[in-house]
C-alpha cells in the first residue's frame, strides 16, 4: 500500500522529473552531433532541443566554454528548482547533492591558482569561465585565483568547511606538486556530508541512495585506483588510504585485489560478470594500452551506473530514486554533449568520439 | 465511395537496366508508388534476383543535406519551402565535392566565430578588472594599506603621446584598463589598472614604452568610478562588435543561400532517387520493382513507363482480391484515406488513433459529425464558440505556410468546434453566459438555475437522457459500421458471433429496451420472462456456441495444427462464455453511461458561467447594471471558461470517439500509404 506521506512527498516531483527525463537527448541526437564535420555544425544539431541555449551563446560569442558555463548555470538553477518542491530530510539531502557543483567549481578555481602560481602559466583566458554565484557558501573564486599562496586560499575560504580541508592537505602540495590530495579530500568531504544526510532518510530512501551512491563511489574509486597505480605509481597503502568510503560492492579487500591484479579493468569485469550479468556483453571488448583501458573503464562504469538508474526508473515510483536517477542522467547527458563538442573543437574523428561517449 | 479507404492496386514491373534510371526519375516525378521489396511479393525471388546497391549510400546524401539544413538554421530559413523540386534538374551528385564545398562555408563561418571568441576574451579580461574594482569600493582601506585583497595594480604615469595607440593595443593582451588623464606637452598621462598577478608582463610592457611613473593624485573613489564607467563603455563597444560579427556570419550564409538551396535540392532528389532504387532487384540485364498505388493512378503511371521505356518493359497489375485468392491470405495493402481537405483535422484524429485496415470504413466523416455534436453539447455557448472560431481562424491564417502541420490542423479544428458551439449556443439560448435571445431548443441556464419556463426539456434528468440517447445512437452506429466492415472483408464468423457482431448487437438492443421498459415502469417491472428470454437469454445461449465454433473453424483452416477437444476444453469454453457475457453486459452499460459526461461537462460549463454572473452582480451591490469590477469579473470568467472548458470538451469528445465509438468497429491494423515523392515526408 502506498503511504500517504510518500505519495504527498514524491508524487509531484516524480511526475515532473519523469517528464524531464523524457526530454533527455536521445542517442540519435548525439550520433548526429558526432557525425558532423565542424564544431559549428555540431552545435547547430542542438537547435530545438533543451540545449538550445548552448547554440545561442555560441552563435553570439563563438565561445564554447562560455556556452558550457551557461549550461552549468542552468543545471544549478534546476537543482535549486527541485529543492523548492522538497522539504525536510529529503531537501537536506538534495542540498547536499547540489554541493557537488560547489566543490567542482572550487576545484576549478584551485586548479587555475595552481596553474598560475606553481606551474607559472598565464590564466588570463581561463578566468572568465568560473561560476561566480553562490551555491551554498561564498567562495570568492576571483580572490582564490589571485592569492599568492595556498595559505591565502585558506584565508579566502575562512568561514566555509573547505578552509580546514585545504589547510589539512596543503602540506602535501609541496611534496607531491600535485592537486589530487586536495581534490580527493574535497570529494571525500562531499560524500561524507552526503552520507550524513542520507542517514536521516527513511529506510526505503536510505537503501536506494546507499545503493546508487555506493555504486557511484565504487566507480570513482576504481577510476582513481587505476590512476594512482598506473600513472602516479603509488603503493597499495597510499592508494587505499585515498579511497572514498561508503562504496556498495567494493570493500577494502576487493580494492586490494584490484590493485594487485595485472589488469585494472579486471575487477570491474569480475563485478559485472557477478552482479550485472545483463551487461556482460560489454566484457567482450578488450584493450591493450593504459589509456584505452581507462577509456574502456569509463564506459563500463557508465553502463553500470545507467543500469542502476534503469532499475530505479522501472521500480516503485514514490521514493527518492527518481530524483537520483534524474541527476545521474542529466550529468551523463551534459558530459556526453560537452565531450562531443570539445572533440569537434579538436577535430577528432567520429569513431574516436563514439568510443568515448 | 468516400466511406471506404481508397481502392489500391499492385504493380510488379520489369524494365531493362538501361532504362532503370529514367524510370526511377519518372516514378519520383509522379510520386504515387508505395514501394515494397520484390522479395516480399515473390517468395522464391531470392533464388534468382540480386539487390540493387545504390551508387551512393542514402545516409551519406542525407547527412550532407542535413549539413545544409544546419547552415539554414543560422539564417532561420526553412529549406523545405525552398522551391518546388524539379526532377528534370536532377544531376549526379559527388558527395565528396559537396562536402568540400560545405567545408569551405563552415571554415569561413568558423573564422567569424573565432573573431567573436577573441572579442569575448577581451570582454572576460575587462570583466575581471571590473569585478576587482567592485571589491575596491568596499575594501578601499585594504587597498590603500596594500593588504591581501589588493589584487589590482593601479599606476599613474606618462608616455609619449605618439605611442598612445601602440600602448593601448599592446595592453590588450593583459587584463587592463587605461584611462587617459591629460596631456603634458609631448606626453600623455595615463591611469593604468592591471592585475597584480600579471606584474612581470606589465613591467616588460611599461619598459618598452618608457613609462615614467607619477604620484597618484586625487580621490581614489572617483578614479574607481571613472575606471568602471570606462570598462562598461569598452565592454558595451566590444559587445556591439561581437553582435556585428554575428550578423556578418548570418549575412555570410545568406549570401550563399542560392548556392546552398540548389545543392540542397539536388541532394534531396538524389536521396529520393536512390531510396527508390534501394527497393529494386535485378537480374543480369533487367531491373524489377514493385509497389502499391491508388487504382485511379494506374493508367497515368502505366502510360508514362511505357513511353519512357518505349514499351521495353513488362508491367503486371494486381488487385488485392486477386492476390488474396492466390496467396490465401490478406495482402498487406497500404491505406490511403480519401477525404476532402476540410476534413483533414478529423482525419488527423483518426490517424492518431490508428490507420484503418484496407477495405474497411474510413470513419473520418462520421467522426467529424460525432465529435462536433459532442463538443457542441458540452460547450454550448454562441459567444464562446464565436471566440473559439475567431482564434482558430486567426491561427490558421498565421500558420498557413505550415498547412499540413499538426498545429495548423488543430487550429482548423477550433474553427469547426467554434461553429458547432455557436449552433448549440443558439439552441440553448446562451451568449457569453447570458440569455440575450430566446433558446430555440431548451433553456440550459434556466434548467440549471431551477427556473426553466419553456422549451422541450425542463429538468436536468431530461438533459442526461438526451446524452444517453446520443450514446445509444453512437454505439449503435458503431455496431452497424462493424457489420459493414465484416461483410466487406467476408468475415462471416465475426459478423455473427463477435460481441460487436449481430449477436452482440441483438443483446445491446435488447438490453436497452429492457432498461427503458424498467424505467418507464417506475423501476419496478421488467419485460415478461418469455420476452426477456427471447431478447437476452437466447442470444446468450447462442454465444455458448462461439468457442467450439472457433475451434472447429481453426481445425478446418489449419488441418496440420489442430486444437484438441478434451474435458478441459469444455471448461475453457464455459469460462470464455462467462467472460464474454460479463464483458457484454458491463462493457455496453459502461460505454452507454459514459456519454453522460457530455451532460456533465455541459452542466459544468453553464454552472461556471452562472457563478461568474453571480459574483459580478455581488460587486455591484446586487443593484444590477455593471461597473468596472463586474465587467472585469465577467471578462476573466469568460476567458477562464473558454480556456478550461474548451480544452475539457475537446479532450472528452476525443475520448468518447476513441474508446466508446472506435472500439465497436475500428480495426486499426492498417499501414499508411507512403509513396516516395518529391513533396511530403517520404
Amino acid at each position: 500500500m502506498i503511504g500517504q506521506g510518500r505519495l504527498k512527498k514524491y508524487a509531484f516531483i516524480n511526475a515532473k522529473l519523469r517528464g524531464r527525463i523524457g526530454n533527455i537527448l536521445s542517442d540519435d541526437v548525439l550520433t548526429n552531433m558526432s557525425k558532423t564535420r565542424s564544431l559549428g555544425e555540431a552545435v547547430r544539431v542542438l537547435h530545438d532541443t533543451p540545449f538550445q541555449i548552448l547554440e545561442e551563446v555560441y552563435n553570439r560569442t563563438g565561445d564554447l566554454k562560455l556556452a558550457e558555463l551557461e549550461l552549468y548555470k542552468k543545471e544549478i538553477e534546476l537543482y535549486h528548482e527541485i529543492e523548492r518542491y522538497l522539504s525536510g530530510e529529503v531537501l537536506d539531502f538534495v542540498k547536499a547533492l547540489t554541493g557537488r557543483y560547489e566543490i567542482e567549481n572550487l576545484k576549478a578555481a584551485i586548479r587555475l591558482w595552481f596553474d598560475r602560481v606553481i606551474r607559472k602559466r598565464n590564466i588570463d583566458s581561463l578566468t572568465g569561465y568560473l561560476f561566480r554565484e553562490k551555491i551554498h557558501y561564498d567562495l570568492h573564486v576571483d580572490q582564490i585565483i589571485n592569492v599568492d599562496s595556498i595559505d591565502g586560499i585558506v584565508d579566502v575560504l575562512s568561514g566555509t568547511p573547505y578552509a580546514q580541508i585545504i589547510k589539512n592537505n596543503s602540506s602535501q602540495l609541496d611534496v607531491s606538486r600535485n592537486l589530487f590530495p586536495i581534490e580527493i579530500a574535497l570529494d571525500r568531504y562531499f560524500y561524507k556530508q552526503l552520507y550524513d544526510k542520507m542517514k536521516k532518510l527513511d529506510k526505503m530512501d536510505f537503501d536506494i541512495t546507499k545503493r546508487m551512491l555506493g555504486v557511484e563511489i565504487d566507480m570513482e574509486n576504481i577510476s582513481w585506483l587505476v590512476r594512482f597505480r598506473d600513472f602516479y605509481k603509488m603503493t597499495m597503502d597510499q592508494t587505499l588510504s585515498n579511497m572514498i568510503p561508503y562504496g556498495h560492492h567494493l570493500d577494502r579487500k576487493a580494492l586490494e585485489d584490484a590493485f594487485n591484479t595485472g589488469d585494472s579493468t579486471e575487477i570491474l569485469r569480475s563485478l559485472i560478470s557477478k552482479k550485472y550479468t545483463a551487461l556482460s556483453s560489454m566484457l567482450a571488448v578488450q584493450s591493450a594500452d593504459n589509456q584505452s583501458k581507462l577509456v574502456l573503464l569509463g564506459r563500463l562504469l557508465d553502463q553500470v551506473i545507467l543500469y542502476e538508474v534503469k532499475k530505479v526508473k522501472g521500480g516503485y515510483p514514490f521514493n527518492i530514486g527518481i530524483v537520483l536517477a534524474y541527476f545521474v542522467l542529466k550529468k551523463n547527458e551534459l558530459r556526453k554533449v560537452m565531450t562531443i563538442l570539445n572533440a569537434k573543437y579538436y577535430n577528432l574523428e567520429e569513431d574516436r568520439i563514439k568510443s568515448v561517449i | 465511395m468516400m466511406m471506404f479507404t481508397t481502392k489500391m492496386c499492385q504493380l510488379a514491373a520489369v524494365v531493362l537496366e538501361q532504362d532503370a534510371d529514367n524510370v526511377t526519375k519518372e516514378l519520383l516525378k509522379q510520386g504515387v508508388l508505395h514501394f515494397v521489396k520484390v522479395t516480399e511479393v515473390a517468395d522464391d525471388s531470392g533464388n534468382y534476383l540480386a539487390n540493387v546497391l545504390p551508387k551512393i549510400p542514402q545516409s551519406k546524401i542525407a547527412d550532407t543535406r542535413k549539413r545544409i539544413d544546419s547552415f539554414f538554421n543560422i539564417v532561420e530559413h526553412n529549406p523545405v519551402d525552398v522551391k518546388d523540386l524539379d526532377v528534370s534538374k536532377l544531376s549526379p551528385v559527388d558527395i565528396e565535392e559537396c562536402n568540400n564545398e560545405l567545408d569551405l562555408v563552415a571554415s569561413g563561418l568558423q573564422k567569424m566565430r573565432d573573431k567573436q571568441k577573441s572579442i569575448q576574451q577581451e570582454i572576460h579580461k575587462l570583466e575581471e578588472i571590473k569585478r576587482q574594482l567592485a571589491l575596491f569600493d568596499t575594501l578601499d582601506e585594504n587597498i590603500e594599506s596594500g593588504k591581501k585583497y589588493a589584487y589590482l595594480s593601479i599606476l599613474t604615469g606618462k608616455i609619449l603621446s605618439s605611442k598612445e595607440e601602440e600602448f593601448i593595443s599592446s595592453f590588450q593582451s593583459v587584463p587592463s584598463v587605461q584611462i587617459k588623464l591629460g596631456q603634458q606637452g609631448d606626453f600623455i598621462t595615463i591611469l593604468l589598472i592591471t592585475m597584480r598577478r600579471d606584474s612581470l608582463r606589465v613591467e616588460k610592457l611599461l619598459q618598452k614604452f618608457e613609462w615614467e611613473e607619477m604620484e597618484m593624485a586625487g580621490n581614489i573613489d572617483n578614479l574607481g568610478i571613472n575606471a568602471k564607467s570606462e570598462i562598461d563603455e569598452k565592454i558595451a563597444d566590444l559587445k556591439i562588435r561581437q553582435d556585428e560579427t554575428a550578423r556578418e556570419a548570418k549575412e555570410y550564409v545568406f549570401s550563399r543561400k542560392e548556392f546552398l538551396e540548389n545543392m540542397w535540392s539536388n541532394l534531396r532528389m538524389n536521396e529520393l532517387f536512390y531510396k527508390i532504387q534501394s527497393f529494386y532487384s535485378k537480374t543480369s540485364r533487367t531491373m524489377l520493382f514493385s509497389g502499391w498505388l491508388p487504382a485511379s493512378k494506374k493508367d497515368s503511371l502505366e502510360s508514362s513507363i511505357m513511353k519512357i521505356t518505349e514499351k521495353r518493359c513488362y508491367l503486371e497489375w494486381s488487385d488485392p482480391q486477386e492476390i488474396k485468392k492466390i496467396n490465401k491470405k490478406d495482402p498487406d495493402v497500404p491505406v490511403k484515406m480519401k477525404n476532402p481537405g476540410f476534413l483533414s483535422p478529423f482525419e488527423m484524429m483518426v490517424k492518431n488513433y490508428a490507420i484503418p485496415q484496407y477495405g474497411t470504413i474510413d470513419p473520418t466523416p462520421i467522426v467529424a459529425v460525432a465529435y462536433l455534436i459532442m463538443f457542441g453539447l458540452m460547450f454550448g455557448d454562441a459567444g464562446h464558440g464565436f471566440v473559439f472560431a475567431i482564434i482558430g481562424l486567426v491561427g490558421t491564417f498565421i500558420t498557413r505556410k505550415e498547412s499540413g502541420s499538426g498545429a495548423n490542423k488543430i487550429l482548423q479544428l477550433m474553427i469547426w468546434c467554434g461553429l458547432s458551439s455557436v449552433i448549440t449556443g443558439i439552441l440553448f439560448g446562451s451568449y457569453f453566459g447570458q440569455r440575450w435571445f430566446k433558446p430555440v431548443w431548451f433553456d440550459y441556464h434556466g434548467i440549471i438555475a431551477g427556473h426553466a419556463e419553456s422549451g422541450l426539456i425542463t429538468d436536468i434528468s431530461g438533459i442526461l437522457l438526451i446524452t444517453i440517447y446520443f450514446g445509444i445512437s453512437v454505439i449503435g452506429l458503431g455496431l452497424v459500421l462493424n457489420w459493414i466492415n465484416c461483410i466487406s472483408k467476408g468475415n462471416w464468423f465475426k459478423l455473427f458471433m463477435d460481441k460487436g457482431g449481430l449477436l452482440g448487437g441483438w443483446m445491446y438492443g435488447a438490453g436497452t429496451y429492457a432498461a427503458f421498459y424498467f424505467v418507464r415502469h417506475d423501476y419496478r417491472t421488467l419485460p415478461e420472462s418469455n420476452t426477456l428470454f427471447f431478447l437476452i437469454g437466447l442470444p446468450a445461449i447462442l454465444f455458448m456456441l462461439k468457442p467450439p465454433l472457433e475451434v472447429y473453424l481453426h481445425n478446418k483452416q489449419h488441418p496440420g495444427n489442430p486444437r484438441k477437444f478434451t474435458i478441459f476444453s469444455l471448461m475453457n469454453f464455459l469460462m470464455d462464455w462467462l467472460v464474454e457475457m460479463l464483458e457484454i453486459f458491463s462493457g455496453y452499460l459502461a460505454n452507454t453511461l459514459s456519454f453522460m459526461r457530455v451532460a456533465g461537462l455541459g452542466i459544468a460549463h453553464v454552472s461556471l458561467m452562472m457563478a461568474f454572473d453571480q459574483i459580478s452582480k455581488m460587486v455591484t451591490g446586487g443593484e444590477g447594471g455593471f461597473n468596472i469590477w463586474s465587467i472585469l469579473i465577467l471578462v476573466a470568467g469568460n476567458v477562464l471558461v473558454i480556456g478550461l472548458e474548451g480544452l475539457s470538451a475537446g479532450i472528452q469528445a476525443l475520448r468518447l470517439n476513441y474508446y466508446e465509438f472506435f472500439s465497436k468497429y475500428f480495426s486499426g491494423t492498417g499501414k499508411a500509404y507512403a509513396p516516395i515523392a518529391l513533396k511530403g515526408n517520404s
